[in-house]
Order: structure tokens, then sequence, then C-alpha cells
């Protein structure tokens, strides 16, 4: 091929969860393929397995985790796209010193919001991310939200209830 | 995914300069959330062997007010679009049609140069190639279309002739009825093309070697009414069973200047001349709107099982006229 002034990027760079990951591109371990989604890169090549593959195709809203501030489909993302991205998955939210978890994964608990739980890591990101922006959300703006949420279990009313409850303590920007 | 490799456009010409040096063999992503299934699920025999991103070209994702227009770069996401006070305000129809789009997940991801560009939807056509093979077809360049003989409660019933799959774009439809221009930049030569002429049968009419920069839409008149309507199975994710977008202006309580686009009704955005010619000059009452509505499906061939588009869209004409 003609020689361009086009950028091959060599290395990725990501600040996952507060802690920067230098991964080099290439197709031995810990490096990551400029093939790689970003949620095989969390999952195969940090082992950060809390974020879930459902169907692979953008339609399931399972591998949802916050980038830059936004929610977006990590199985629908190259990860050599994400160069210098702040990314926050399920991981990030509890207090890691003392385990306490976050008041939408408590309320998620406390609501029984989900049965299997597969999920449930992409519905609650989305709802962090909703409430980041808007900590005393209305109930159509929970909905509207997690619409791009499938939940086979059908556990959408208590989820909708357990993200209301924080929005109402307005306890979800901690 | 197969391996590819990977670059960061830096400027427009950089990115001509690569697809003419790889010969073609290029797949330019914006947001990806279409290109990255159609590369999954190799649904096409062809496969790129360089990914352009074009979300590094600085100064592309910007929406500006310029003159008697409005000019949107091509990498501009769906949710900026959706919520730009600027868009909301004098092209409430565009605003409408950014919100519907697949999930708010997805809207953070798409943009309005991949929403026109996106391929079909048609089960055949997107048949993954893991599943026991990719299926080749007529807009595939091998074999006859599927959805005649198949299952075709979704595909086209007026303008289908070879292919039957629909364009999938909610956004080309808002922009047809707003009169809007797409940007095409290719190697030798840039032009600016009507919206409606930037679609055909099989898609698009960009060459490999082409890309889509910049939509620019004239400011409407401003006693101009804009209506967005999108029927699906879901009211989310889903895409379009039939959507209708129209702009009319009124004067005097007589309808002129009406522009209905009907969506996921035909391969490209159908503009329902009929429709528009039978309420020109007319004041929207109900019995004009249904002769309307009427007229606009007058040409329907529907498949086997999608008849029932027919009423659809002679509802969301209905619907669309009488809130004008």
């Amino acid at each position: 091929m003609k020689k361009t002034n086009g950028k091959e990027r060599t290395a990725v760079t990501l600040v996952v969860n507060g802690v920067t990951h230098e991964l080099n591109v290439g197709d031995q371990p810990y490096q990551v393929s400029p093939c790689h989604t970003l949620a095989q890169t969390l999952r195969e090549t940090l082992g950060v397995t809390g974020t879930k593959v459902g169907c692979d195709q953008g339609a399931c809203g399972s591998c949802t985790v916050i980038m830059d501030g936004r929610p977006i489909l990590s199985c629908m993302t190259l990860t050599i796209q994400c160069h210098g991205s702040e990314i926050t998955t399920i991981e990030g939210l509890a207090d890691p010193a003392s385990g306490k978890l976050h008041p939408i994964q408590q309320s998620f608990v406390d609501h029984s919001a989900f049965q299997c739980g597969f999920c449930t890591p992409g519905i609650i990101m989305a709802s962090k991310s909703l409430l980041d922006r808007h900590p005393s959300a209305d109930k159509q703006a929970v909905k509207e939200a997690l619409s791009g949420h499938y939940c086979r279990c059908i556990s959408h009313y208590q989820v909708v209830d357990a993200v209301m409850d924080v929005a109402e303590k307005g306890e979800g920007d901690r | 995914m197969k391996l590819f490799k990977h670059f960061d456009a830096e400027s427009i010409d950089h990115v001509l300069e690569m697809v003419t040096a790889t010969n073609g063999k290029t797949a330019l992503m914006a947001g990806g959330t279409d290109l990255m299934g159609v590369l999954k699920s190799e649904l096409l025999a062809a496969y790129p062997e360089v990914v352009i991103n074009l979300k590094t070209i600085a100064g592309l994702d910007t929406i500006k007010m310029v003159d008697q227009e409005c000019r949107i770069g091509a990498t501009t996401r769906l949710t900026d679009i959706a919520a730009s006070e600027p868009i909301q305000t004098t092209f409430p129809a565009l605003a409408a049609a950014a919100a519907s789009v697949g999930s708010p997940e997805l809207r953070n991801m798409g943009t309005i140069g991949g929403n026109l560009c996106q391929d079909t939807r048609c089960w055949y056509y997107r048949y993954p190639d893991k599943m026991g093979g990719r299926i080749p077809c007529y807009r595939k360049g091998k074999g006859p279309c599927h959805a005649i003989r198949g299952e075709n409660r979704y595909h086209a019933i007026l303008g289908g002739k070879k292919c039957y799959a629909v364009c999938p774009s909610d956004l080309a439809i808002a922009l047809g009825a707003l009169d809007a221009r797409v940007k095409v930049v290719g190697p030798t030569a840039e032009q600016m093309m009507p919206i409606l002429d930037f679609f055909n049968v099989l898609g698009t009419v960009l060459k490999p070697d082409e890309l889509v920069t910049e939509i620019r839409i004239p400011l409407p008149s401003k006693t101009a009414v804009q209506i967005f309507l999108k029927n699906r199975v879901r009211d989310a994710v889903d895409f379009a069973v039939v959507s209708v977008a129209v702009m009319v202006d009124q004067e005097e309580g007589v309808c002129r200047d009406a522009r209905i686009i009907l969506g996921a009704v035909a391969p490209t955005p159908y503009r329902a001349f009929a429709a528009e010619a039978a309420i020109n000059g007319k004041s929207l009452n109900e019995t004009h709107v249904a002769a309307a509505a009427e007229a606009a499906v007058k040409d329907a061939k529907p498949l086997s099982q999608n008849a029932y588009k027919i009423d659809i869209t002679k509802a969301l004409i209905h619907r669309a006229l009488l809130s004008s």
C-alpha cells in the first residue's frame, strides 16, 4: 500500500474505572487487535467480566458501559477507537475500600430488580449515566433512558421502581 | 470479527487518499453501529482490508447556521442533533426523527452521515455467514430477491422491482421533507445533491471512493409546519414499519408547497407526489386529507404479507396532515 500520513495506532490507552491501561496493538496476549470490540477487551484482555455480551449486535443493551459520560454499547465499539477515553463499568460503582454498593446497586437488590441478572450491569450503567445527568429524573425519563435494554426475565417493572427510588431520594449523583 | 488494518483519519483529503491507495478495499466507519454488524455477520463476500475511523476528523461533527441554511457535519451524533436547540426550533421533524432512532446508547454512537449510508435491514440480505452461509440475492448481485416469495412483512409495498428491501434511514425521510442536500466528496469532484437523489433502489449512489461530509438544510418558511411520525412494532430500538415526514405551508387556510415523504415502504425514501397534488391548493379538512392518503398508496403493490402497511401508511399521512 502507498505510504500515507495516516495514523495506524500502535498503542491504546484506556482509563477503566480510574485505572490507566496501556495496551499495545497486536495479536499477542495482553495486546489489542484492531478488530477487537471494547467488550472483548474489557472481558478477555483486562478480565473485567462484569460487562456482559448478550446479542453482540447492538440490540439488547447488556454490554452498556459509560464512556466519557455517555452510555454506549461496548460490543459495537472498536477498542482501538477508544484511545484516551475514560470508561466506567459495573465494577467501578461499589466503593473499593469498604465494598459498599452504589445506591443504584443497593436499590436493585432491595427491589429484587432482576432474576438471572445477565442484563443488570448494562441497565445499571444506563441508569447511572441518566442519574449523573438528571439526579431527580421522572418516571418517563427513566423509561426512555432504559428503552434500549431487554430483560428476558421481564424484571422491567422492578427496574423502573428501583431507579425511581434512587431518583426520589436524590442519591443517584453520588 | 476478521482482522483488518485500522487508521484514524486526519482529514477528508486523507480519507480520499487512503481509499484510492487501497483500491477501494476500505470501509469508512463513523458511529459503527451499522458497519460493525455488517462486519461481524460477514454478510458480504468482500471484507475490507482497511477500516478508517472518520470520528477523528476535526470539525466534522458540528451544527452551524450559515446564511439561509443549516449545515450539519456528517459525524454529528444523533443525540446531539435531537438535543440541539436550533434543530429543535427550526427543524422539529429532523429532531423527532433523530430522537426516534434505535436506543439512547445507539444514538450516542450513531451519526447523521451513517444513518443515511447504513445498509438495509432485509433479513435475507443480513443473514450471517456463520449460520450456514450468507444468502446470495439480487442486492448482492447474484440470484433473485427472496422476499418476493418468502417472508416479506417488513418489505416494500411501493417501487419494488428486483429488490424489495426498504431504506432503513429515518433521518432521510425527515430530510426529504425539509428538502435537504447532501455533500458528496470524491477524489476528483465534490457535489451537492438533493437528498432524494442520494438514494437508489440498491442503497445509495455513493461510489466506493466517495463519502458524505455534510448535510445542508434550507431554512423553511416561517409558517411551514413539519411533522415526523414513525410506526414500529415496539416503541424503542425497532426500525420503522412505516414512517412519514410532512412539511406543509398554509396561507389563508389553503395548503401549498406540501412535501410528503414516506419511509420504509419503498427501496428509497418515497416522495408521495400524488398525495401532495391532492392537498396543494386545498384546505386541510377531513375529506381532502383522506383523498391525499388514498392517493399516496394508489400505486401500492403489496407482497403476500405486507398489505397491512398500506393501512398504516394511510393512517400516518392522515394523522400528520390533520395535525399540521
